[in-house]
């Protein structure tokens, strides 16, 4: 299996949340298949950065923000761009 | 008598028009304001991608481009400052302001380069700083600004040139993809005629009979790097 690269992580872990809409912190880290280390540190990345945002009701709840959504959009055209001059 | 001061003042600004719009200084001009405009393009383009992304090779392939846009202001700057007062070369005109202006210069086409260098070899030099490269760049910048001699200008420019394109064959036969070799050969031409760009500045009408030749490849460097880069970036 190829080892998936940092901006492939983001957008898998964004992708998990946009499909169900809201996701709690635990199941997110299982369905994103990377350990629980890795995971606090991206997490923290995308709530500093405004990806994800944390909703708090009877369970604490991350929601995809507009920056998340426009990361997910944009996914192809920033790894096109990488490949395309080698970065 | 403020009459006269007046008419003074009006034919004098006539005539530096007039110098202004010969054919030399309009092709100047939008030769430069070309490059700039391409070079701004390129950097606020990529802006977004680089804000959601974080990507270092982005980053420094945008700050590559603002600097060949202050690059090229600098030279255009002193190209006009040239024409204008019909001199050879700044330094004996005005020599600590041609100095400054000169160090500048060359302090910000030496990034410009070694940035678009770094973007494609961040990943192999990552324990090499980039600060190491804005030192060189002083070196160069204080060195071309303080001695008035062309073997020296030549000099630095070939070593330059051959740390540049050794570095950028071995990435090229470092990469695996076939595909980014056109790439490869956009960034060797640019590399090479920006040093001609250097040269048409330092040492004056050295390059003359090729200098449209020289403009034109350039002009067409900068459109195909910011074709590609809009193709991308939507």
């Amino acid at each position: 299996m190829v080892k998936r690269n940092k901006l492939e992580i983001i957008k898998d872990i964004l992708k998990i949340i946009k499909d169900n809409h809201s996701i709690r912190p635990t199941p997110l880290m299982r369905m994103s298949n990377i350990s629980s280390h890795r995971f606090k540190k991206y997490y923290l990345e995308l709530l500093e950065k405004e990806f994800i945002k944390e909703i708090f009701g009877k369970n604490k709840q991350i929601i995809l923000t507009k920056k998340g959504y426009r990361y997910l959009e944009k996914y192809s055209a920033i790894i096109d761009f990488i490949d395309e001059f080698e970065l | 008598m403020v009459f006269m001061i007046g008419r003074g003042i009006e034919s004098g600004l006539g005539q530096g028009l007039g110098k202004l719009m010969n054919l030399g200084m309009g092709t100047e001009i939008i030769y430069s304001f070309v490059i700039i405009f391409c070079s701004l393009m390129i950097y606020f383009a990529t802006k977004e991608l680089y804000k959601l992304s974080s990507h270092k090779g982005i980053k420094y392939f945008r700050q590559s481009f603002l600097f060949f846009a202050f690059a090229y202001f600098f030279r255009s700057f002193i190209k006009i400052i040239l024409f204008y007062f019909e001199i050879n070369e700044l330094r004996t005109f005005l020599p600590i302001f041609g100095s400054i202006t000169l160090f500048i210069f060359m302090y910000f086409s030496s990034m410009a380069i070694f940035y678009l260098l770094y973007s494609v070899m961040w990943k192999k030099w990552e324990s090499k700083s980039i600060n190491l490269f804005h030192l060189v760049s002083l070196v160069i910048a204080t060195t071309i600004s303080l001695f008035n001699n062309s073997t020296i200008y030549f000099l630095i420019n070939i070593l330059f040139f051959v740390f540049i394109s050794s570095t950028v064959y071995l990435s090229y036969k470092q990469s695996k993809k076939n595909k980014s070799h056109n790439l490869y050969i956009i960034y060797l031409l640019l590399f090479v005629f920006w040093i001609f760009n250097i040269i048409d500045i330092l040492i004056p009408n050295y390059l003359q009979t090729f200098q449209l030749f020289i403009y034109l490849i350039s002009l067409g460097i900068f459109l195909s790097i910011l074709y590609k880069v809009i193709r991308k970036t939507g």
